[in-house]
């Protein structure tokens, strides 16, 4: 009985072991031509109504955007490079980070 | 001599061009519309277009155009087509050339029923997150009329802003249209850009108030 218990718990802990851990992630794009709110609002509109975007940033002083994923759901960096682009920019850099979108925020708001 | 010359010339109307500014552009991102109103006694201007790609947008506008001595006044109505053909994406700034026209109908108190019109344009723009510069010219032509228009601005910003805040702009533009003004309007604004939120108030120097807008939805 004890050794039944034992084996129980054992594949139980393997069970938890094994779950996924969602560790946040963002992207984060540098973008060109972004010189003004009321132009670049159609990036943080186009890119909030993709399905797995949790939070969206622009910073216009820092020319990036930082989009963060939904808990368990991967950013498409093809998708939001089509976004960025059909709303008039051009994309430079992107990459996806470790990071959440406050986190971002707060990291580029100390820089300045 | 010649060529010494042709170059001085050369290098002002590229330095004229580098120092044009851009308003923000007359159509919004992919499937946005676009809403812009230019209100002064003697201009009256609504214009509501829809965004069908990045480059490419349709629209309707209704103007109203009266003479500084008030006499004579003008009423169009038209269908627009507004074509972004080049765009510059730059660390610092943005750059554009657009294309724009219409057809429509014109209707005036010193005529009796109503012209075909046309009226094709271009517009370049320079803007940068503090400075802003643009030259519109855009021909209003029917049968026995000529109201040719040109515009220039230039503005600075007082200061950048982050994305979620109120930026204000100082903007001067001179105007000019042929066929009803012989003067040349030239109004100092205020700009105001909030998020989808962009409104210009201003006096001219004929002592008239102007009131603009523009808003994306």
């Amino acid at each position: 009985m004890k050794k039944i218990t034992f084996s129980l718990a054992l594949a139980a802990a393997f069970a938890l072991t094994a779950l996924p851990s969602f560790a946040t992630t963002s992207v984060k794009v540098t973008v060109n031509g972004m010189v003004c709110a009321f132009c670049a609002q159609g990036i943080e509109k186009r890119i909030s109504k993709m399905g797995a975007t949790k939070e969206v940033f622009v910073d216009l002083k820092k020319k990036t955007v930082a989009i963060e994923a939904k808990e368990g759901q991967l950013l498409d960096e093809k998708a939001i490079t089509a976004e960025i682009v059909d709303s008039g920019y051009d994309v430079v850099k992107l990459e996806t980070v470790p990071q959440s979108v406050a986190e971002i925020r707060a990291e580029l708001k100390g820089r300045k | 001599m010649k060529a010494r010359l042709v170059q001085r010339i050369a290098l002002a109307l590229g330095s004229a061009l580098v120092a044009l500014p851009a308003w923000c552009g007359p159509m919004g991102f992919k499937d946005s519309w676009m809403a812009m109103g230019d209100f002064a006694p003697n201009w009256k201007e609504a214009f509501v277009n829809y965004a069908l790609t990045p480059r490419d947008a349709l629209g309707v506008s209704t103007l109203v155009m009266r003479s500084d001595d008030e006499s004579r006044a003008r009423q169009l109505n038209e269908v627009t087509y507004t074509r972004l053909l080049s765009r510059w994406n730059l660390p610092e700034a943005q750059a554009n050339v657009w294309l724009m026209g219409g057809a429509g109908n014109l209707t005036g108190n010193d005529f009796s029923g109503s012209k075909a019109v046309v009226t094709p344009g271009i517009q370049v723009d320079y803007e940068t997150t503090r400075v802003y510069a643009s030259a519109l010219l855009r021909l209003y032509r029917a049968e026995g009329i000529n109201h040719d228009f040109a515009s220039a601005r230039l503005g600075f910003s007082f200061y950048e802003v982050d994305y979620d805040q109120t930026q204000p702009w100082l903007i001067v533009e001179a105007r000019r249209m042929n066929g009803l003004s012989d003067a040349t309007e030239v109004t100092p604004m205020l700009r105001l850009i909030h998020n989808r939120y962009f409104v210009e108030l201003g006096v001219s120097n004929a002592s008239q108030v102007r009131a603009n807008f523009m808003y994306i939805f």
